[in-house]
């Protein structure tokens, strides 16, 4: 599209003329309201988009308008109308963006500019609680759409001012809104200034979510696993800013994104932290060896049953041969068909509204399940490894995570069918070294794996106890690396009697 | 896997002793490795051949290192897939065992030498489980079997050395990844330290298997590590020898990764040749080699041949590069002395 050249000296105009050249830009759109009258012997004109703007406001600023018995000039109304938000304009091209997010123009005529004064009404839905990563304790709101209220949320929370919010404006069509959020005395520069580079080097029409902007910065597309932690959390949100991670928000999404990332931070839950130690560290593990399992066990089966059925001991063979008589099915058509119907059940759970959402979980699980073993299809053996399986891969407190697990699993299983233990071996391997090639914001997918940190090892794979938690991960090299100092904490003195 | 046997033919029941000599002897050449790069701030071996001995024959030595080591990345092919073939697949094809780890090495080579190392790093670790399994055949030892100590000549511990040198080949990648390490000082240490693990596993892994095996069932069983999984069984898994060789997988790939990177290396520095055609004819070669080549008596003698190349290669040749290394840095004194 050819870009329209705004004539210079626009201004000064006659209000009809401004009305005639307003109108033909909103050819077709019947929402442009002008409203031209005589004040005081000087024309004035008022238009503005009715619905993007507070009317009650718009009525007590016409009244002092009106009431004055005066002659109006741009200099006076900026002066003398106790609106903090007043500005000149000069530019149609300007006035034209400014009518859309909410502006009222007040233009005098033969003036050399026209006054705008903020004062939209956006919609915005309340605080609610966090549907997708849902916690039992701790708090439960959930970011909005609102960036206003996302940013009033965070504010709140981390009322310092080390806490810089960047404003980035990202989208050469529709442009859009973007917050870069870090503690300037904690977050490493480096981090800092690769994730600034990466939003302000996006040259896109439009962002359309936080998610699709996470994949835009993200630093390999072909890359099975999310590089890019998201969350709807503002409390996780604000524990990984402290932590010295660099956060981004986006206007018109319900989605943080935060970076660095590893595979273990999308293990992690703020729950572990509001457990005890203890019961938080058996659960973190709970769920690291649930992944793993989620990803092994359907392949494992597989393997042992086609090939290395010597690896069971005897009796158990016996129940499996039993389960197994009856099925007309090699155990790899047996298992991707069991796992391609959980995989159904799954997506039309989270398509139908919850109410029968239910109902299908019962007649899927339950009905389905039965039948399948009755009608000889399956075993009933691989009913239960596959529905583990499922099960494992619900640990995950990150839903990308979850969903590239649930991936995963398919080139495994067809791995191990027709290569047993050797195809699912090497398609461990694979995903190793797939890992390993993986970065987030520059950094190993891995750490404090590889490269190894020991002393940031423990901490990711326990949680603590709060005065052994004194330090922030050393791997990023933050500028600040112990929350508070250690000595004390190990006394339990930071605590005051 | 099937070092024991060798050993134990040769140094009978003093095997252990010649372990031990050739740990001494290693700890000797990479006291000299490092002496050798010390003298250059920043090259690895091919660069410094060619400073010693000139374009000409600096290049031919070089094209000597990449031929024993392209050999022996055949020989880990051949051996891995051999006991694949044996414990688990007697049907499959080689063809498909050798392209799939073939993959897997390329894979990760083309990732950088920080994902080589990132694998070595992680696939060192995640095999060590298998230690704890041990615990059966240690159980069954019979000590018997280590009297009379001290009993093999000095000749047999010696040739029982030499013979241990297979398994522990690699340590002179050391040459190699040199100008790649940020921390110098802790080379010697850590490089120590690697090289008496290795020992100690192969170590370990004879002395078990001259403990649990009777002197005569050893001299014939081939693999005699896997055999020895063999024996280990719990109320919910039995075979546990299955997963030792897939698991084997873990400790093979980082020797192909290595390998496959110095040689892409090598003929970068000498050839030009791009690692990005390379990597992937050397790959070519080595499925293709792996897939002929089936017979045991072919892998046995190739083997051989590895271990004795490496022999002087590895063991051997280090020493006379250090005398050259000192007389060239002698004669180059002499020389700037003149000068001034």
């Amino acid at each position: 599209m050819r870009r329209r050249k705004v004539k210079q000296g626009f201004f000064p105009t006659t209000i009809n003329q401004l009305k005639e050249t307003l109108e033909k830009q909103f050819e077709n759109n019947s929402d442009l309201m002008f409203s031209s009258f005589t004040h005081q012997g000087k024309k004035l004109a008022v238009f503005y988009i009715p619905y993007q703007i507070e009317s009650n406001k718009l009525e007590k600023l016409l009244k002092t308008l009106l009431s004055e018995e005066k002659e109006w000039t741009s200099e006076t109304l900026l002066n003398e109308i106790p609106l903090g938000s007043g500005k000149k304009t000069s530019d149609l091209q300007q006035i034209l963006t400014k009518l859309i997010v909410g502006e009222i123009f007040i233009y005098i005529e033969n003036e050399n500019e026209a006054i705008s004064y903020q004062e939209e009404s956006r919609e915005k839905r309340n605080l609610e609680k966090a549907e997708t990563e849902s916690l039992v304790l701790g708090p439960k709101i959930a970011f909005t759409e609102s960036l206003e209220t996302n940013l009033n949320i965070i504010r709140w929370e981390i009322r310092s001012p080390d806490l810089v919010l960047e404003e980035l404006t990202i989208g050469k069509d529709l442009p859009c809104k973007v917050r870069m959020i870090y503690l300037k005395t904690v977050a490493n520069d480096q981090d800092i200034q690769t994730m600034r580079q990466r939003l302000q080097d996006l040259d896109v029409d439009m962002v359309e979510d936080a998610a699709v902007l996470a994949q835009y910065i993200e630093d390999s597309e072909t890359n099975l696993f999310p590089q890019l932690e998201t969350t709807e959390l503002p409390d996780r949100f604000i524990f990984e800013i402290n932590e010295g991670k660099v956060g981004v928000l986006v206007e018109n999404s319900p989605t943080g994104i935060l970076a660095p990332a590893t595979i273990f931070s999308f293990l992690k839950s703020t729950e572990d932290l509001y457990m005890r130690w203890q019961t938080g560290s058996f659960l973190r593990l709970l769920r690291m060896i649930a992944i793993f399992l989620s990803i092994i066990i359907t392949p494992l089966y597989v393997a042992i049953v086609s090939f290395h059925y010597g690896i069971i001991p005897t009796q158990l063979l016996v129940s499996i041969g039993k389960s197994r008589a009856a099925v007309p099915f090699p155990p790899l058509v047996e298992a991707l068909l069991l796992e391609f119907l959980i995989e159904l059940l799954r997506e039309a759970g989270a398509r139908l509204p919850t109410k029968v959402g239910q109902t299908m979980g019962i007649v899927g699980g339950i009905v389905i399940g039965q039948a399948a073993v009755d009608a000889g299809l399956t075993s009933n053996i691989l009913i239960i490894v596959v529905a583990m399986s499922a099960l494992a891969s619900f640990t995950a407190p990150s839903y990308l995570l979850g969903t590239t697990v649930r991936l995963v699993r398919f080139p495994l299983i067809l791995l191990s069918g027709f290569l047993g233990f050797y195809g699912l071996m090497f398609g461990l391997c694979l995903l190793i070294i797939h890992m390993l090639r993986t970065k987030s914001l520059g950094h190993s997918y891995l750490i404090p794996v590889y490269p190894l940190n020991i002393s940031d090892f423990l901490g990711v794979f326990i949680r603590l106890p709060i005065r052994y938690n004194y330090k922030r991960m050393e791997s990023y090299h933050p500028k600040k690396l112990f929350r508070f100092p250690k000595k004390e904490a190990l006394g339990k003195k930071h605590m005051k009697k | 896997m099937g070092v024991p046997r060798f050993i134990f033919k040769v140094a009978h029941q003093d095997a252990w002793i010649s372990i031990l000599v050739t740990l001494v002897w290693m700890l000797l050449v990479i006291q000299v490795m490092l002496m050798i790069l010390k003298q250059y701030k920043n090259a690895d071996l091919y660069g410094i051949q060619v400073d010693l001995f000139g374009k000409w024959i600096g290049k031919l030595l070089g094209t000597v290192y990449i031929f024993f080591y392209f050999v022996s990345l055949v020989t880990v092919y051949l051996n891995y897939i051999e006991v694949v073939h044996v414990f688990l697949y007697p049907t499959l094809s080689p063809f498909v065992m050798a392209i799939l780890l073939a993959f897997l090495a390329l894979y990760t080579v083309m990732g950088g030498f920080h994902v080589a190392v990132g694998i070595s790093f992680i696939f060192f670790f995640l095999p060590q489980w298998l230690w704890f399994l041990l615990y059966d055949p240690i159980s069954r030892m019979d000590f018997d079997h280590f009297l009379p100590m001290f009993d093999a000549s000095f000749t047999q511990i010696m040739k029982g050395a030499k013979v241990t040198i297979y398994s522990v080949l690699g340590f002179e990648i050391l040459f190699f990844i040199y100008p790649y390490l940020s921390n110098k000082k802790k080379v010697r240490r850590s490089a120590f330290w690697a090289v008496s693990f290795s020992s100690f596993v192969v170590m370990t892994c004879t002395v078990i298997s001259i403990g649990y095996f009777s002197p005569h069932d050893l001299s014939d069983v081939n693999w005699s590590v896997i055999t020895l999984y063999k024996s280990v069984s719990f109320s919910f898994i039995e075979r546990l020898d299955y997963i030792v060789v897939v698991e084997w997988m873990m400790i093979v790939l980082p020797n192909l990764v290595l390998l496959l990177w110095v040689i892409s290396q090598g003929l970068k520095r000498i050839y030009n040749v791009p690692p990005k055609y390379s990597l992937y004819i050397i790959s070519a070669i080595c499925v293709l080699l792996a897939s002929i080549i089936k017979k045991y008596d072919t892998i046995h003698f190739i083997t051989n041949f590895i271990a004795k190349f490496g022999f002087w290669l590895v063991f051997i040749y280090p020493f006379f590069l250090l005398l050259f290394v000192w007389i060239k840095k002698l004669l180059f004194r002499k020389e700037s002395s003149q000068n001034a």
